[in-house]
């Protein structure tokens, strides 16, 4: 479904992305893992369009996605959250929501006159549905900013699904969470992909990609230095010297124990 | 009736007057308020378009003789137009963090525009069709200007539609979006340039209706208006807190009003000293302005 090749981004002189080659199949609950620096963010920017690339191509469902403005790349089903939660803070719970749920067929499409103002019955009913979802129902009203911010978190996971997309790319979801909390996002991540999202995950926190994950990449200075299941790249020495400094002969596991 | 109370009545009346007017300048502040809320760029010709579609609406009036009512709508949506060509022009190709070509450029385009008018009408001042100007309200001892009491329903009414496009409609909530979170907005599907130029419309729209309501309570319109309403609306809007509707709309009012106090005790030739003294107090005192923090942005 999401196909990466040879996708590199360099800054000035810096290679934060180099050549990385990289396919996530539908349905899948993918990793993307590696120590600060590595790029992992750079490669989700790439995906979802923040960045333009420097060389190599995104297909995304067959589509040559470079080139292409992120609010197309949403339409076309590659939806994202952010590692520094970028909520709309002066509109309400429920208006984030609509935002992002409507945006695709209504704000800035066609729909020029019929269903500009107020929401539809349907629009409503998913909204309820997203808001129960997130746990966020009684808060509809309340200002974006006002939320704590485990609740921010779960809005932004709530936004991105609004937009319905094929394929979630989660920037970091579990910094700052508590152990409870990382569970319950783990639960809420397989939800998602049952109803039929395709995930990326990028993340530190190695409880979450190690409970949760299927296959992970592991990058390092912007190449990819592993590819497996959970297990296997738990094992993988050049994994555990990235992680861990260049001697990897008093390694620690790879479980989050640390 | 007594001296004192005669001119009890007479000071009220020219700040009721004054802030009859002062909508006109509230819906420019509105206008600037809008753009630099949804960029944090100044859009310079934001006035200048504001009366090109006077221009415009003023055509209609000479050439085929339209009814001042449609004259007024046909400026407020030149006006809109304009609004659109000079987001295409000035604003959409320029970097967005790059705020002082942006200002260059729409300070050139608003001379330009200027320029435009000054050489079809030969900067000579025309007139302008109003409505209700023979009417006269008694309110006691007030009276109220029928033409001044249509200005001021026709400029609340303006503010009043942009409130609810903004506050209630799924485009306005694009709107803010992009203005507060634009990264964000793009990546909930919003297309930023899209509604950029649609909230440049908008706030060319207001300015329309600005426009001409200006013109249609002094009666004339000429390429001179444009710098002192530039002017106005700049320190409406930096008075009531840059990308600040609320701020915008009581800062018109105020401006309005206490324009005419000055009027009123100091004469016409010394007014528009004290309006930029007013600045001046806010600038040191309050330099973000009556509802400075209500910025949108991380």
């Amino acid at each position: 479904m999401l196909e990466l090749r040879g996708l590199s981004k360099h800054f000035g002189g810096v290679k934060a992305l180099d050549g990385l080659d990289l396919t996530v199949n539908e349905g899948d609950i993918f990793g993307l893992i590696g120590p600060n620096g590595s790029g992992k963010s750079t490669t989700i920017n790439l995906i979802c369009g923040v960045y333009g690339v420097t060389a190599g191509t995104v297909h995304f469902q067959g589509d040559l996605m470079n080139g292409k403005p992120p609010h197309q790349r949403l339409r076309a089903g590659i939806a994202r959250t952010f590692q520094n939660i970028r909520l709309f803070p002066n509109l309400t719970v429920w208006q984030n929501l609509w935002v992002a749920q409507n945006s695709p067929r209504d704000v800035s499409a066609q729909g020029f006159m019929p269903r500009w103002f107020g929401a539809t019955r349907r629009t409503r009913e998913e909204i309820a549905g997203l808001l129960e979802l997130a746990d966020l129902g009684h808060k509809s009203d309340e200002l974006a900013s006002n939320l704590a911010f485990g609740e921010q978190r779960r809005l932004e996971f709530a936004r991105a699904a609004a937009a319905r997309p094929r394929l979630l790319l989660l920037d970091e979801p579990a910094a700052g969470m508590s152990r409870a909390e990382i569970d319950d996002l783990s639960l809420r991540i397989r939800r998602v992909r049952d109803s039929g999202v395709t995930i990326l995950l990028v993340e530190h926190v190695m409880e979450l990609v190690m409970g949760v994950t299927e296959q992970i990449v592991v990058l390092n200075f912007g190449h990819k230095i592993a590819f497996g299941t959970p297990g296997e790249v738990q094992r993988n020495k050049d994994v555990q010297a990235a992680y861990l400094g260049t001697s990897s002969s008093e390694s620690q596991p790879l479980d989050g124990s640390v | 009736m007594s001296d004192f109370l005669l001119e009890f009545v007479e000071i009220t009346q020219t700040i009721g007057d004054g802030l009859f007017f002062g909508t006109t300048y509230a819906l420019i502040g509105i206008g600037f308020s809008l753009i630099f809320g949804a960029m944090r760029k100044l859009n310079m010709t934001y006035a200048a378009a504001s009366l090109a579609g006077a221009y415009v609406g003023l055509a209609a009036f000479t050439f085929v003789n339209a009814p001042a009512p449609v004259v007024f709508l046909i400026s407020a949506f030149a006006s809109g137009l304009v609004g659109g060509v000079v987001y295409i022009t000035c604003f959409r190709f320029i970097p967005i963090n790059n705020h002082l070509a942006a200002l260059m450029a729409s300070i050139g385009a608003l001379f330009f525009i200027d320029e435009i008018v000054v050489h079809t009408t030969d900067g000579s001042p025309l007139t302008f069709p109003a409505m209700f100007d023979d009417v006269m309200f008694e309110l006691g001892p007030y009276g109220i200007r029928g033409d001044l009491l249509f200005v001021f329903a026709v400029c609340i009414a303006g503010t009043v539609g942009l409130l609810y496009v903004l506050y209630r409609s799924r485009l306005g909530l694009a709107t803010r979006a992009v203005s507060q979170q634009d990264v964000a907005a793009q990546l909930c599907g919003i297309d930023v340039h899209r509604t950029n130029a649609v909230t440049f419309m908008l706030a060319g729209l207001l300015g329309g209706i600005a426009g001409a309501m200006t013109a249609a309570s002094v009666g004339v319109l000429s390429p001179l208006i444009t710098v002192p309403l530039t002017v106005k609306g700049l320190i409406v809007s930096v008075i009531g807190g840059l990308g600040s509707i609320p701020g915008a709309i009581v800062a018109g009012l105020l401006v309005g009003g206490l324009e005419n106090v000055f009027l009123y005790f100091r004469g016409v030739n010394e007014r528009d000293m004290y309006v930029l003294l007013l600045l001046f107090v806010f600038l040191v005192f309050r330099p973000n302005g009556i509802f400075g923090s209500a910025i949108e942005r991380d």
